[in-house]
């Protein structure tokens, strides 16, 4: 092989790299990922998915509370509105082991027994900008040990060891946003819809705020 | 058997300190069960270690794994578990039907017996479990003792069916914004869940203002006010009671008329003229103060009418007039 055609072909790949990729670029560019918020108040596991479902079937007997060994279930006070004396799990404090008394104990169908594969509370979203590892190959792996659900919920990216990528089966139980010792916190639950949105095409949702105002 | 009923009143005053004091020590056991979860004693803060110790000493008789076997007896006479057996209050199923608009029927049978039970013993969680029957009794002991330095405190009377119109204003506000309404202005909900916040969690929230204001209410405006006139549990139980086959009956032949039973009725109530209705609660205090043990216990659905006065024949001084 001549020397020149050797270089003429490494050209032509780097060329159709550069272009191909290009389209990827400018969406990107022109739709930024956008991180949805943190929910800091998540519903308990086992819950009905409407919050105002929830919020009818709650007394507000706070045996859910009384059963949770952990003690993450905390309740709203009069800033909660109508959703007042009603139980959440704010997991940067306290996080959901995941254990199951506080579905069974409930009277009333605000909570259902559920399996802990099919808890819908959220989903983690990893802020890759600020978590250690994905920012300059930091070691870490604190998300990835602590999940009480394995690799189906949260894993190393392949062939990146500690840097953690988020699953479909993650349920939102947030004991990686407990165990997270980065103060950047790059770790946070969002609604499971919202979480989707981000991962493929965040850009979309804000523009359609953008239009809507 | 008269002897026996006399007692009733110290049973029920058991009863209840009984179930206001389980309310103060179940969050404490929720407590060591959650310290007990973490197995981390020796991280425990010395106030905490106290908590950890004596409730470890408390329960070791009773319980092998306490991370477990606690979960037998918890909750509030709002809703609970009772070794296994789920009770609700019968208000917050009427509420949960009118915010849901649905009849969940696990949740509606926990309160099948406190239901049946209304319907025989008419208002008897007013008077022997409510844990706010326990501090109201206490402050009419209290206005009892500010009318006797003086004070004309707590003498107004109001009308008895402005609890059913609070009921019924509750169901609908209920059925409005979809929100529990009794949960936050029903009192033993309240002081349930307020203590178990103040102990196990942050503090008392602000249920316990609307508490503290209650107790204001009974102690300067009428006598058990709360209760008698606005409490909506109180109208539920009246409403299944009304026809409760458990009353209290006067005996003429033996009635004096010495009226000690109409000024120890908390409820106002006239026992004196056989007027109990459905507001009476079966606390059995005119019973334990009466001195010729006239009044008892019987099986029937009506009051009887006015008997007359006692066999003394004495005139009240409101006839004579």
């Amino acid at each position: 092989m001549k020397r020149r055609s050797f270089m003429q072909k490494i050209t032509l790949g780097l060329g159709l790299v550069t272009f191909s990729s290009l389209p990827y670029g400018l969406a990107r560019l022109l739709f930024p990922k956008v991180l949805a918020d943190a929910h800091t108040r998540i519903p308990l596991p086992g819950a009905l998915p409407n919050q105002k479902d929830f919020l009818e079937a709650c007394i507000g007997c706070a045996l859910c509370g009384e059963v949770c060994p952990p003690d993450c279930v905390k309740f709203h006070s009069v800033d909660g509105g109508f959703a007042s004396n009603t139980p959440y799990i704010d997991p940067s404090r306290k996080s959901c082991t995941l254990c199951g008394y506080c579905m069974e104990i409930c009277p009333t169908e605000a909570l259902t027994v559920t399996d802990i594969r099919e808890v819908d509370m959220g989903t983690a979203q990893i802020d890759r900008v600020a978590c250690y590892p994905w920012v300059d190959q930091g070691v870490c792996g604190a998300c990835v040990s602590v999940c009480p659900l394995g690799d189906e919920a949260i894993d190393y990216e392949f062939g990146n060891f500690y840097r953690p990528v988020v699953n479909d089966g993650c349920v939102g139980c947030g004991q990686c946003v407990e165990v997270c010792p980065e103060p950047s916190l790059p770790i946070r639950i969002v609604h499971r819809s919202q979480g989707t949105i981000a991962k493929h095409g965040a850009g979309i949702r804000k523009k359609a705020e953008m239009l809507k105002f | 058997m008269k002897k026996i009923v006399r007692h009733l009143n110290k049973v029920r005053w058991f009863v209840l300190t009984v179930i206001f004091s389980m309310l103060i020590l179940l969050p404490f056991l929720h407590l060591y069960q959650s310290y007990e979860a973490a197995h981390a004693y020796d991280l425990l803060a010395p106030n905490e270690k106290l908590i950890y110790d004596s409730m470890e000493w408390l329960t070791k008789p009773f319980v092998k794994d306490p991370e477990v076997d606690l979960n037998e007896l918890k909750g509030t006479t709002w809703s609970g578990t009772l070794f296994g057996l789920k009770l609700s209050d019968p208000l917050s199923v009427v509420g949960q039907i009118a915010a849901g608009k649905n009849i969940y029927w696990p949740f509606l049978l926990t309160a099948l017996i406190p239901i049946l039970l209304t319907v025989v013993f008419g208002r008897f969680y007013c008077g022997w479990i409510c844990p706010a029957t326990f501090i109201y009794e206490l402050n009419d002991n209290l206005a009892a003792w500010i009318r006797k330095a003086g004070l004309p405190v707590s003498k107004h009377k109001l009308d008895k069916r402005i609890k059913y119109f609070v009921l019924a204003a509750g169901i609908v506000i209920s059925a409005a914004t979809g929100m529990i309404a009794f949960a936050t202005m029903y009192p033993p909900a309240i002081l349930g869940r307020e203590i178990y916040y103040s102990i196990a969690l942050t503090g008392f929230g602000t249920g316990m203002v609307f508490f503290l204001l209650t107790l204001f209410f009974d102690l300067m405006v009428t006598r058990r006010g709360f209760c008698r006139y606005v409490c909506p549990g109180g109208a539920l139980y009246s409403l299944l009671g009304r026809f409760r086959l458990l009353r209290i009956k006067r005996d003429v032949t033996t009635c004096n008329d010495c009226a000690k039973c109409n000024v120890v009725c908390q409820f106002g109530l006239d026992p004196l003229r056989d007027n109990f209705s459905q507001e009476c609660n079966n606390c059995t205090a005119c019973i334990a103060v009466c001195p010729t043990d006239a009044l008892s216990f019987t099986l029937n659905i009506k009051d009887v009418k006015f008997q007359g006065p006692g066999h003394l024949g004495h005139k009240y001084k409101k006839d004579a007039a």
